[in-house]
């Protein structure tokens, strides 16, 4: 079986490549996660709100609360990236 | 300014017949929030009970009720209404009398005819469905009908079949259904119905009409299309009507909302057999003047009195206090909760922080423009209320957005003519890219650094409000103190991060030479600080030590503002890359009938990615700095929940006295 071997620029480039993977994981599970957890929150919240309009401030907070996981996960690419 | 506005609690007492002018009085006023009285079985509260609403409350209640009729027939509303002059009161009175019973007859016979049409046109859309089945039966429907020896069965059926039974049948593939006619002789008529029946025969009544459906259909259509035009005809006059009264109703239902909310008042007061008290909230300025109007009102015979409150304790309703530049940040307080009556109102610093957010994650000076362009034009058509306060916070947001946009050097993602200054966020996109690529680190620390100063003032605002809102004593010191170790846990994480890492923007203290087991003094100093901050976290509520990570994840969920914001640039420029790079300019160099196609789809494929991109900025930029006031500042020192002051009274448009 013969050994494959890659020049000096095909191995950089195929590294820049595993990185550009590596921030669209980060930013896209990140993502998948943060809309997992909205997506109870959410509807609870709306369907809270319906029943009392005053708490719209509340539940608007315990929304938007997961939305620092997709942020962490865009912040890891932006640094894997530049 | 950080305070709300100052409110004294006032009680008044006096006999029943004074009720009528105390109770005009306060409402002209429009300051007293009352209080409202609750019938309790305690001492002292022996024989007091909740009053009973002023003898004209009924009248005036079925007055209003035939007002907001006729104000709901014609569809006026309030806010359409440009007031003219105000009218006076006894005026107005005089003109219910002799004017209501002629508009109130004039309008129900103008909604008796509508309705009458309505119903016509109705029952016409009926015949013409019943019609329908029968469109292809060329006999006059007459001879369907009226025979004494023979049953008629009409009705859809799945597919054709024959009779087992001596009948006159006709069938037809044409309507939707199909269409099944057996007229059968009355003897054999349950037969035919059973056999019919289990072949999932839907029977339909043959329709009473004379001639052909073809021809029925026709003069059923002609005879709506005839009503339509003489509803239209009634709508007019109900317009017409609707703008010659719709002053006079809206300024009825303005006095008469009035008259009753007044005779409806006693119901929120303490009464006895003779007297009656009224116990409210008055802002501490207005509450010389309401006093001597009421003292003049009554000649003096009434008990007026200041009462002693407790300021953390009694629900104290809340009016802001704000200078003009921050009022209308007041609504997106209003949108999360009031703040309480001792607590420092953080009004101000969100009308300072909002906008800056705003600009540093939107900073773009065309997406500013539009949305400056944008609050100012909507003013026109969103007046009063929680939207006008809204447009004015959005146009301090985009002025804010400009600023930064020159800073980063941004146009609708193009680079301005000067290098960007302090930061910049030109990403290399397409294939003129140039430099060396935004500055993230460099914004990462910047938005590390928001959160940090951010988050630190929260911390000194609850030790402010615990000072403020506990009595000297153990339970104030452990709130302090805990707070002080929240500050003193992140800054200490701070020291020992600048003892070891260099980090841009921020102080280095790695040169210094190590003391002990590799740390230098800002080390131990950062170390001590943790400690030290953990002990006085754990002495206010153990509990608290499971909240520790926050202490990075608050800070590291401002990297949003760089984030978000990197973002927006990106799409902006993969829009302006696409648009122009790819199809303006390669067809500009070799000008054909395609390549117009290629720069209209470009113009086309650029006006909705920055219609896009707009929308986007403004939802990112706007929700992400609320959430990091609401979520990450808040949660660090606002109680909220305060009542919202709600004077008793009504800003008058119409009516005067």
């Amino acid at each position: 079986m013969a050994v494959e071997t890659m020049s000096v620029e095909v191995a950089e480039a195929s590294a820049r490549g595993l990185v550009a993977i590596g921030a669209g994981l980060a930013v896209g599970m990140a993502g998948l996660a943060t809309a997992i957890a909205q997506y109870g929150i959410g509807t609870a919240a709306v369907g809270a709100t319906a029943e009392n309009k005053d708490i719209f401030g509340l539940v608007l907070v315990l929304t938007v609360i997961p939305e620092t996981i997709v942020i962490f996960g865009l912040v890891v690419a932006l640094l894997l990236l530049f | 300014m950080f305070n709300t506005r100052s409110m004294s609690k006032l009680l008044v007492v006096a006999s029943k017949d004074q009720l009528d002018g105390i109770v005009r009085e306060l409402y002209r006023h429009h300051v007293f929030h009352i209080e409202d009285f609750v019938e309790t079985e305690e001492e002292g509260y022996e024989g007091v009970k909740i009053g009973m609403p002023l003898p004209q409350a009924s009248a005036v209640s079925t007055e209003l009720l035939r007002i907001r009729a006729i104000v709901s027939a014609f569809g006026v509303a309030r806010s359409d209404v440009v007031p003219e002059r105000k009218e006076s009161v006894s005026a107005l009175s005089a003109r219910i009398d002799a004017e209501l019973p002629q508009i109130e007859a004039e309008v129900s016979d103008l909604v008796d005819r509508r309705n009458h049409l309505e119903s016509a046109i109705r029952e016409c859309e009926t015949k013409i469905a019943e019609l329908e089945p029968f469109v292809p039966v060329q006999v006059d429907l007459s001879l369907l009908r009226g025979y004494e020896q023979f049953s008629v069965l009409a009705g859809h059926i799945p597919a054709k079949v024959e009779l087992p039974v001596p009948a006159e049948m006709y069938f037809s593939g044409d309507v939707s259904g199909n269409l099944l006619i057996a007229i059968v002789p009355n003897e054999r008529l349950n037969e035919a119905e059973q056999f019919l029946f289990e072949a999932g025969f839907q029977s339909m009544p043959v329709p009473g009409e004379e001639g052909l459906a073809k021809d029925r259909i026709a003069w059923y259509t002609q005879e709506i299309s005839r009503l339509r035009a003489e509803m239209e005809e009634v709508d007019e006059q109900v317009n017409a009507r609707k703008e010659k009264h719709q002053t006079f109703l809206v300024a009825c239902d303005e006095l008469l909302t009035a008259e009753a909310e007044r005779a409806e008042a006693p119901l929120r007061f303490a009464t006895t057999d003779t007297t009656f008290v009224a116990e409210g909230w008055v802002p501490s300025e207005n509450v010389e003047a309401l006093t001597a109007a009421l003292r003049s009102v009554t000649n003096g015979t009434a008990y007026i009195a200041e009462q002693d409150f407790d300021p953390v304790n009694d629900n104290v309703p809340i009016e802001f206090d704000n200078p003009d530049f921050s009022k209308p940040t007041e609504m997106l307080m209003d949108v999360y909760s009031r703040p309480q009556y001792t607590e420092l109102d953080p009004t101000l610093l969100i009308a300072i922080v909002f906008p800056i957010f705003f600009g540093f994650i939107l900073g773009d000076v065309g997406y500013g423009l539009v949305l400056l362009a944008m609050s100012l034009g909507l003013r026109r058509i969103i007046t009063g209320g929680a939207g006008e306060k809204l447009l004015k916070v959005l146009r301090n947001a985009s002025v804010s957005s400009i600023i930064f946009g020159v800073l980063y050097s941004e146009f609708l993602g193009f680079a301005l003519p000067w290098e960007p200054i302090g930061i910049n966020r030109h990403l290399n996109i397409g294939a003129e890219a140039h430099g060396h690529g935004p500055d993230i680190v460099l914004m990462l620390v910047v938005s590390a650094w928001a959160g940090i100063l951010h988050i630190t003032l929260g911390r000194l605002i609850h030790m402010r409000n615990a000072r403020r809102m506990y009595k000297p004593g153990k339970h104030r010191n452990k709130v302090v103190f805990g707070q002080a170790g929240w500050i003193l846990v992140m800054w200490g994480i701070l020291f020992a991060l600048w003892s070891m890492f260099e980090l841009p923007l921020m102080p280095s203290f790695t040169g210094l030479s190590p003391i002990v087991a590799g740390m230098n003094i800002v080390t131990l100093l950062g170390a001590v600080m943790l400690i030290v901050g953990i002990v006085a976290i754990g002495q206010e509520n153990s509990l608290e030590l499971l909240e520790l990570p926050t202490v990075m994840s608050h800070t590291l969920s401002y990297a949003r503002l760089a984030a978000v914001g990197i973002s927006s640039v990106a799409i902006a420029m993969v829009v302006n890359y696409i648009a122009i790079g790819m199809m303006i300019e390669p067809a500009m160099q070799d000008l054909s009938l395609m390549g117009v196609i290629f720069i209209i789809a470009g113009i086309i494929v650029f006006l909705l990615g920055h219609t896009l991109n707009t929308a986007l900025g403004l939802l990112g930029g706007g929700l992400h700095s609320i959430r990091l006031h609401y979520v990450e500042f808040f949660t660090k020192f606002y109680l909220g929940r305060g009542k919202k002051y709600d004077p008793f009274g009504m800003i008058r448009k119409f009516t005067e006295d």
